[in-house]
């Protein structure tokens, strides 16, 4: 059991997927099922045994190493059960499509690429694998066509650049050290200047940054997100981020190490202060744009932009506290933009593309499992307690406060309430309120879509009663990078200055609402009226107009969204825009008479003979 | 008034809870609407005697008719008085719901409100001053003490006939009925 | 021992609780010149709902309410009262400000179902109106927790009781201020009665309401009043050694809330979320760059 098996059977499966898939789709479903369920397995049994490295290729003289530790492995379980609820997602949502073989292809191939990113141990298997991943993403946001093709261009070019930042930087790391291994890295960087360490940081921040969207990067998440599949938007979402952060935290943590990293700069002109303020402004800008969207998918996508700030905001800030919370929220929002992603996929499904908030409602009468899975989900994103996105939340809290940054714990708290609002946006208009005509024949998700959201809801929920079992996982990984130990129990975090203990609130609350529920049982029994029973001064009600969705938050967002103007896609824009002038006004060159051509090479040999004659610079 | 008798109150709360807690359902029918807001201002204070307006009939468990009732209104009415939760009582304020009032031989007004939804008491006049609302009350309080203010329960029972007539002056009604022909829901 | 402290403070707020919402009928009437109803009138109240036929739009509309009636209790428990403190070893001020979330979202949840667009509007407005008051609340305990240096109410309490109260320390004494001005707001009184307003939107959240479930959302509403009014005693006035002190000290404060309630008439809600975010943010937050520069 190793990691260099683990690529295999990922990468093998992908192919052999594809292959299946031009036989009979059956057999492919299965397959597909099979393969990602066996990536889970195995790597839960790697993450039972212990770490070490493999060499398994030898390329130019360099070894690309695999290696597995802690960190790795956390990460991977969450790319690879994401992977597999999402295919199991799959297999009814992307039935009746046209090109499903390519579908399932490009969909295992990108958890294989994720899952050589996270197992990879030196920057040149990290890059290989990092631009696999990066070109099957573009392939399939546009899968669907139409707005999709520009949706992925925007994404492929700002990719492409942050890809040739991380490329300029691995050059130079190789240039300056000789090796491209990440253990050796880490020993031998201690011996360069701060200067270079800064400017390193940066060209990797630039890669990472973009993929994880922060927040001067952020312009090609949301069309993106939105128009990619509903399956692999959760991915997106959920995983595909995220791997910005594990760069983030590799480079940082585990190349500059932990002492360095937090000692470069002046006072607050730190790196790592910088850092944070972006993820602050990354929770609240995006977090109240989020407010106003009308799209089911955009608003999430602009809510998981919101949530990588608070991500990167943990793990800048530093302490073993925060870094552990921004671990923990990763996994948290992984699992709980997956479901959301999922709900909002299944709801679309089942009405034939329809994601706008304003025409939509009443689901809940239709779908009640997909409604709990959305609301559990929109629980755990606001961070209600006893779910597992309050324990995270509350870890980044305290370490602000008690830090004495009240200003970015501010941020932190008021995006919870940006959080709260844009949640039950989502929640009323897709799933309460009257159920209009047209929708009054949908059926129930599929089985196949009902699995993963149950699945997910209850990790939510387990992992937010007992949240010490992945807060272990997180402690041994704190404490390998070079943090404090945290006093981990079953049941939440303790220490001098505030103990969690979520027992306690889970108790309290079920026998609040045994008590209530008693006090409602032991009243007159209640009579059930249907939608159209309902108070309307009288008189009867327009049926399909008695629904609050439009402008649903209009009062503020007339107030705020002056200020909510995205200046820096704009930018982006216009930038793109300028550059295609200059591009078509040099086009001009080639007029396609080649007496002009004659004439360039003419005038050329002119300047140079001229140049020669007076200078003599040759 | 026996609100501060206590043993009344342990032997028999809910009946003591129904008389001293009216909630009107502050809906202007008519005319009549005029003598209401003076009753719960501070001149001739309601509140003390535990009657309040709420907005809606959800909230409410007494429905003061005021005024005539035109044939469009009575739509309102029904669906209003339907959509209270029991047990509820309705009083008919004024004399157009006893017997048409002023309003005898009108072709537009309902000359005999108890024909189409369950009336417990009347108050006489055009209009009644506040102090006959607060006579009104008190009777209204006698009455569920000796458990003869039971509109809701003919209501429920005799549904039949209520719809049957408001099917006559109102044709075909676009709600479906409150109860089944068995009785209850 | 700890199973009678829980029953102690969860009878003490309901008495408060309900008490408050009768003694504010009766203050208001004698404001207006007349009698009122007696002070017991909300008990009065809550029997006749529970022996209403209530009307349900579904599961999710009983069990909405149920969460928000559970939501308020268990904020009820983490609250200190006097001596009097069950759980509040359990995560401190930051678990409090998001119990305190469970209660609206409950309301949402079974207003939502009732399908009916005076609902929603109510619920937009209520989280507006949270959102309102929540930028200059969060500056007012940041500045809290940063000078105590904890995030445990009970040691916040304990700290006011050795050396005074926070209102009038020094460094406090602009969120103080900035607290009182958003009191009202916490509260749902008027002048920020934007959430029920019976004129305008028939109750809000509250429209499909009837019977029993009205006598929870009663209690609810009761409970939301009282815990509003501890943590501002709490964090500001010194909490209180006894539940008697604290029960005073609940009383001034309220009173003197009731009065502002009687005198104003009611903001609209853009009105009412640029008051917030002008006069009151501005002293929370010159308070918050106070304490942070005095640390």
């Amino acid at each position: 059991m190793s990691a260099g098996l683990v690529l295999a059977v990922a990468f093998g499966g992908s192919l052999i997927t594809y292959i299946l898939g031009k036989v009979s789709s059956r057999i492919r479903d299965v397959f597909a099922v099979l393969v990602s369920l066996a990536l889970v397995a195995m790597i839960a049994l790697l993450l039972a045994g212990d770490g070490g490295n493999s060499s398994y290729f030898d390329f130019l003289g360099l070894s690309l190493l695999l290696r597995t530790n802690m960190l790795s492995l956390f990460f991977a379980i969450t790319i690879s059960v994401l992977g597999a609820l999402s295919i199991i997602f799959s297999l009814s949502y992307i039935r009746n499509r046209e090109r499903t073989d390519f579908y399932y292809l490009m969909l295992l191939l990108i958890n294989a690429a994720m899952l050589g990113i996270v197992l990879s141990g030196d920057l040149l298997s990290f890059f290989i694998f990092w631009e696999i991943m990066s070109w099957s993403t573009f392939l399939l946001i546009s899968y669907n066509r139409g707005a999709a093709l520009a949706a992925g261009m925007k994404y492929i070019v700002m990719s492409i650049f942050g890809s040739l930042a991380m490329l300029v930087g691995v050059i130079s790391i190789y240039t300056k050290f000789g090796t491209l291994n990440i253990s050796e890295i880490a020993a031998v960087i201690e011996q360069a200047g701060s200067g270079y360490v800064v400017s390193l940081l940066i060209l990797f921040f630039t890669a990472f940054g973009i993929k994880n969207a922060i927040l001067p990067f952020h312009s090609w998440l949301p069309p993106a997100h939105a128009e990619a599949p509903s399956p692999f938007s959760s991915i997106l979402s959920g995983i595909l981020i995220k791997m910005g952060t594990y760069g983030f935290i590799l480079f940082m943590y585990v190349i500059v190490g932990v002492n360095r990293f937090i000692d470069i700069g002046h006072g607050v002109l730190s790196f790592r202060y910088i850092l944070s303020i972006l993820g602050a402004i990354t929770i609240l800008i995006p977090t109240f744009i989020a407010l106003l969207q009308d799209d089911a998918k955009k608003l999430l996508a602009w809510s998981t932009i919101g949530q990588a700030g608070y991500i990167i905001l943990g793990i800048a800030f530093g302490t073993s506290v925060s870094v552990a919370g921004g671990m923990f929220h990763f996994f948290n929002h992984s699992v709980f933009k997956g479901l959301l992603f999922l709900a909002v996929g299944a709801v679309e499904y089942r009405t034939n593309g329809v994601r706008d908030l304003n025409s939509l409602g009443g689901l809940i009468k239709k779908m009640p499992v997909t409604f709990t899975g959305a609301l559990i989900g929109a629980c755990g994103l606001i961070g209600l307690p006893l779910t597992n996105g309050f324990v995270s939340k509350w870890l980044i809290y305290k370490t602000l406060i008690l830090e004495q940054s009240p200003f970015l714990a501010f941020a932190a708290l008021f995006g919870t309430w940006g959080t709260i609002l844009y949640s039950y946006k989502l929640i009323h208009n897709v799933f309460l309120g009257q159920l209009p005509e047209r929708y009054a024949d949908i059926r129930k998700s599929p089985l196949s879509m009902q699995l993963p959201i149950i699945t997910l809801s209850s990790i939510i929920i387990l992992f937010g009663i007992f949240p010490g079992v992945p807060l272990k996982i997180i402690n041994s990984i704190g404490v390998s990078l070079g943090f404090d130990a945290l006093d981990v129990s079953l049941w939440g975090i303790a220490s001098e200055s505030g103990t969690l203990n979520v027992i306690n609130l889970f108790a309290a609350i079920i026998i609040g609402a045994v008590l209530a529920g008693i006090v409602l049982k032991a009243a007159p029994k209640s009579v059930t009226v249907s939608q159209e029973d309902t108070y309307a001064a009288g008189a009867a009600i327009p049926k399909d107009r008695y629904n609050y969705t439009m402008n649903f938050y209009n009062p503020v967002s007339r107030m705020i969204s002056p200020y909510l103007k995205d200046f820096i896609d704009a930018f982006y824009m216009k930038l793109a825009g300028w550059t295609q002038g200059v591009c078509s006004g040099a086009r001009r060159i080639y007029t396609g008479y080649v007496g002009h051509y004659v004439m360039y090479i003419v005038l050329l040999l002119a300047v140079l003979i001229f140049v020669q004659l007076r200078w003599s610079p040759w | 008034m026996d609100r501060n008798q206590l043993i009344k109150w342990l032997k028999e709360p809910a009946k003591m809870g129904h008389k001293y807690s009216l909630h009107a359902v502050y809906f202007c029918t008519g005319c009549g609407i005029i003598e209401v807001p003076p009753s719960i201002t501070a001149r001739w204070d309601a509140e003390r005697f535990g009657v309040l307006p709420v907005a809606t009939p959800r909230q409410a468990n007494l429905f003061l008719i005021t005024g005539y009732v035109s044939v469009k209104t009575l739509k309102a009415i029904i669906r209003t008085y339907e959509q209270m939760p029991e047990p509820k009582y309705t009083v008919g304020f004024g004399s157009c719901p006893i017997n048409g009032g002023m309003y005898w031989d009108s072709y537009n007004t309902i000359k005999h409100l108890d024909k189409y939804i369950p009336i417990d008491g009347w108050i006489a006049g055009c209009m009644p001053r506040p102090e006959a609302i607060f006579v009104a009350v008190t009777h209204l309080w006698t009455l569920i003490d000796k458990d003869m203010a039971d509109g809701y329960r003919r209501y429920r029972e005799s549904y039949n006939e209520y719809r049957t007539n408001q099917e006559q002056v109102l044709g075909k009604l676009d709600w479906p009925p409150l109860f089944s022909i068995e009785g209850a829901r | 021992m700890q199973i009678v402290h829980i029953i102690l403070s969860l009878l003490l707020a309901l008495f408060i609780g309900i008490f408050f919402s009768g003694l504010s009928r009766k203050i208001m009437a004698r404001i207006h010149w007349r009698y009122g109803p007696p002070i017991t009138q909300p008990v009065i109240d809550l029997i006749r709902l529970f022996n209403q036929r209530g009307v349900s739009h579904g599961r999710l509309f009983d069990l909405g309410i149920i969460l928000a009636l559970a939501g308020s209790l268990v904020v009820v428990l983490l609250l200190p009262v006097g001596s009097i403190h069950p759980l509040s070893g359990s995560g401190g001020l930051l678990v409090i400000l998001y119990m305190m979330l469970l209660a609206p979202l409950g309301i949402a949840l079974s207003g939502g179902e009732a399908a009916n667009p005076n609902t929603s509007i109510g619920i937009s407005r209520k989280l507006l109106l949270a959102m309102g008051y929540e930028v200059p609340l969060l500056f007012i305990l940041l500045a809290v927790m940063t000078h105590y240096k904890t995030i445990s109410i009970v040691q916040i309490v304990g700290m006011q009781q050795e050396t005074r109260w926070a209102l009038v320390s020094l460094p406090m004494l602009l969120s103080g201020i900035a607290y009182i001005l958003i009191l009202p707001a916490v509260l749902g009184v008027r002048p920020f009665e934007i959430v029920q307003a019976p004129q305008e939107i028939s109750s809000g959240p509250m429209v499909e309401f009837g019977g029993p479930f009205l006598g929870l959302a009663m209690i609810q509403h009761a409970l939301g009043l009282y815990v509003g009014i501890a943590l501002f005693v709490n964090l500001f006035l010194g909490g209180a050694g006894n539940p008697l002190t604290f029960f005073i000290k609940m009383l001034v404060v309220f009173v003197l809330g009731i009065f502002i309630n009687a005198a104003l008439p009611r903001l609209r809600i853009e009105q009412a979320i640029r008051y917030l975010w002008r006069w009151p943010t501005a002293f929370a937050f010159v308070g918050l760059v106070v304490v942070v520069l005095l640390r």
